[in-house]
């Protein structure tokens, strides 16, 4: 080493008294004397000289000087002053211990500096994190959980009711902090803490509640009642935590119970169903007699104009021609009569037989009805 | 000034270090330390920062002044009707003598043990006197406290402060669950058809109701539909009579020649007359032979 140089050497105390020429930066050469140097590798010899030369220059004294010392010492405190900054983030608060104790003072988000390790630390807790814990059940946001897929944990989920029924419930908390200090130095494991409240208080409240309730009309009051009770034991361990949120996930009947449960609702259904068909089977009757009658009624009503019109308009045309036949009964009733037979007559077919005939060979009348049944019905036929 | 007064600084000041480093110690804000010599209890220290003590011959025993938390398993037990069940309890607590805890206990594995069994066992003892429903009611918060009390009472000699017993869970056997399961799935079950026999019957009763209206209506259409039939028929009558009534022979007479045209002057009717007939009056006879209505002969006037 270039300062355990043999010889004279060194700085100002170093070495033995020597000649005392020179300066006070000793520009001695040391005298070669004794084993070492030599001819051995001059050009290192030579190197190191000259380093120790510059360092001379600006250290005064150089190495083995307590200059130097101070100086390397003065970097070193310098760098572990330097450590000593911290940022703060957003989300974060800054807290401060000196010598593992709390100063009481919060730092804000930013870059600040308090002395390093061992003599401060600092610890810097997210406040304005909302954090999350799932019960009764696990899902991506968890630690190892696997992907996406949610799993219900039956231990944690399956509660007993007030009527002693048992349901399946899922639920979240949202937590944040609300005081650092209490945070971090009043609780050995407040996350555990808050699970283990949660579940206690959900089961308390549950267990005051009906399960039919539980799954329709109760939910907020469930919820409400939770959070209210575990601010409550949170507060009692000065946990430094608020709830901000209980929200349930899923409140169910159990598995093996559930086909039921839904069976009831299918039921509440069918009974809908049949109601509505029932109604518009009323719906399509009803009417339809009403249509019916309606049409009954109108058909009675034609039928009564209409006859009371064919009897006016008979009548008018009796009184009309019974005025012309008072005008001249006799003439007029035998005209009639006359063309009443002659319409009568012309169409039909005639067979005139004179019983009374004088000198009559006497006809016997012989009818072949057969025969004239089939021409009737065949004329009949060709009309 | 030599290498051997440089080492011998250097030394000194290392000295320094070690000894500085003996007795000086910092508590934290989580920590409560015991200063101990040869074993003996010196003092309890609980502020946090920097302390001192007497190098190498006090140590320090350091326990957590937080809230620690004991929760042994859950143990089956019997309820006061002999029903059985499961109950989880846990307990929250704070030393709160450091001292007494070091003497009594000495470290906290040894104390949960020990906790965990005087716990288990309040449990046992208050649930025995509780039935199912108790549990599940308002009174859970006033059991637990009592089991908290109970427990402080026991713990005191520990120098710790139970902060807080809780039940957590408290769940029934497998097969009584069981037991609980087909009772609910039986009560749906009586639910549902329920519901289904209400929904059957209004349906039923809405049918036949809408039958019965059905009927009525169509009844009460024909009935007015005779009524008005019969109003026509009666006006008319009415009507004819009063026509026809002005001179009935006549009216006779009209309407049986009326009917002859009606009845017979169609084709395919075959009549076999006689030529005494009135038509005939002029055939034989060309003054017409006997009137058959005044059975005069004729001509005559």
């Amino acid at each position: 080493m270039p300062w355990n140089s043999q010889g004279g050497g060194g700085g100002p105390w170093g070495g033995s008294g020597g000649s005392g020429g020179g300066g006070p930066w000793g520009g001695q050469r040391p005298t070669g004397g004794g084993g070492m140097g030599g001819g051995q590798q001059p050009n290192i010899e030579e190197m190191l000289r000259r380093s120790q030369d510059k360092v001379r220059r600006i250290v005064p004294g150089g190495f083995g000087s307590p200059m130097i010392i101070i100086v390397i010492l003065a970097i070193l405190i310098g760098l572990w002053l330097l450590s000593g900054l911290y940022r703060v983030q957003e989300n974060e608060r800054g807290v401060e211990l000196l010598f593992g104790e709390w100063n009481g003072n919060v730092t804000s988000p930013g870059l600040h500096w308090w002395p390093p390790s061992p003599i401060g630390e600092v610890l810097t807790p997210a406040v304005t994190q909302i954090n999350r814990l799932n019960i009764g059940f696990r899902d991506a946001s968890d630690a190892g959980g696997r992907g996406a897929a949610q799993r219900d944990i039956l231990n944690e989920s399956l509660m007993l009711t007030s009527d002693q029924n048992i349901a399946d419930v899922d639920f979240t908390v949202q937590w944040r902090i609300s005081n650092a200090g209490e945070y971090l130095f009043k609780i050995r494991d407040p996350e555990e803490t808050v699970r283990a409240g949660a579940e206690s208080a959900m089961r308390e409240v549950v267990g005051q509640t009906a399960l039919d309730d539980l799954l329709t009309t109760a939910r907020e009051g469930v919820q409400d009642k939770t959070q209210a009770l575990l601010q409550g034991i949170l507060d009692e361990y000065q946990a430094g935590i608020a709830i901000e949120r209980v929200q349930l996930q899923k409140t169910e009947a159990p598995a093996p119970v559930i086909d039921a449960f839904n069976d009831v609702q299918r039921a509440r259904q069918d009974k809908e169903r049949l109601q509505n068909e029932a109604e518009s089977y009323r719906n399509r009757i009803v009417p339809t007699a009403r249509g019916e009658a309606a049409g009954v009624i109108q058909e009675a009503t034609a039928y009564r104009d209409r006859v009371i019109k064919e009897g006016q308009g008979e009548a008018s045309r009796f009184d009309q021609i019974y005025e012309s036949f008072k005008v001249a009964p006799e003439v007029t009733r035998r005209r009639l009569y006359i063309e009443t037979l002659r319409d009568v007559l012309e169409k039909a077919d005639k067979v005139i037989i004179d019983s009374n005939s004088e000198g009559g060979q006497g006809v016997v009348p012989y009818l072949p009805l057969n025969e004239l049944n089939r021409n009737r019905t065949g004329s009949g036929a060709q009309q | 000034m030599s290498r051997a007064k440089l080492a011998i600084l250097g030394g000194v000041i290392i000295l320094i270090g070690v000894i500085l480093n003996s007795s000086l110690f910092t508590v934290r804000e989580t920590e409560q330390v015991l200063v101990l010599q040869f074993g003996e209890h010196k003092r309890t220290v609980r502020e946090p920062g920097l302390h001192f003590k007497i190098p190498l011959i006090q140590n320090l025993k350091v326990y957590d002044k937080r809230v620690l938390s004991v929760d042994p398993d859950a143990e089956e037990m019997l309820l006061s009707d002999q029903k059985r069940i499961f109950v989880d309890a846990f307990a929250r607590y704070r030393i709160t003598d450091p001292r007494r805890f070091f003497q009594t206990v000495n470290d906290e594995a040894i104390f949960n043990n020990r906790f965990g069994n005087i716990l288990t066992s309040t449990v046992k003892e208050f649930v025995a006197q509780r039935n199912l429903e108790d549990l599940l009611s308002e009174q859970r918060n006033t059991i637990m406290r009592g089991i908290r009390d109970s427990v402080a009472n026991d713990t005191e000699g520990f120098g710790i402060e139970v902060v807080d017993i809780r039940i957590g869970r408290s769940e029934l056997p497998e097969a009584v669950s069981q037991t609980v399961y087909n009772r609910m799935i039986t009560e749906r079950a009586r639910q549902a058809s329920q519901l289904r026999a209400e929904g059957e019957e209004n349906a039923r009763r809405i049918r036949a109701e809408a039958d019965r209206q059905q009927v009525v209506i169509v009844a009460e259409a024909q009935r007015e539909a005779q009524t008005l039939k019969g109003e026509g028929d009666a006006t008319r009558n009415a009507i004819l009579g009063e026509s026809y009534g002005k001179d009935p022979d006549f009216f006779e007479f009209f309407r049986s020649l009326e009917a002859y045209k009606e009845t017979f002057a169609r084709e395919g009717t075959t009549m076999v007359l006689s030529p005494n007939s009135d038509f005939f009056k002029y055939f034989g006879n060309l003054e017409g032979g006997r009137d058959r209505v005044s059975g005069r002969q004729v001509p005559s006037q």
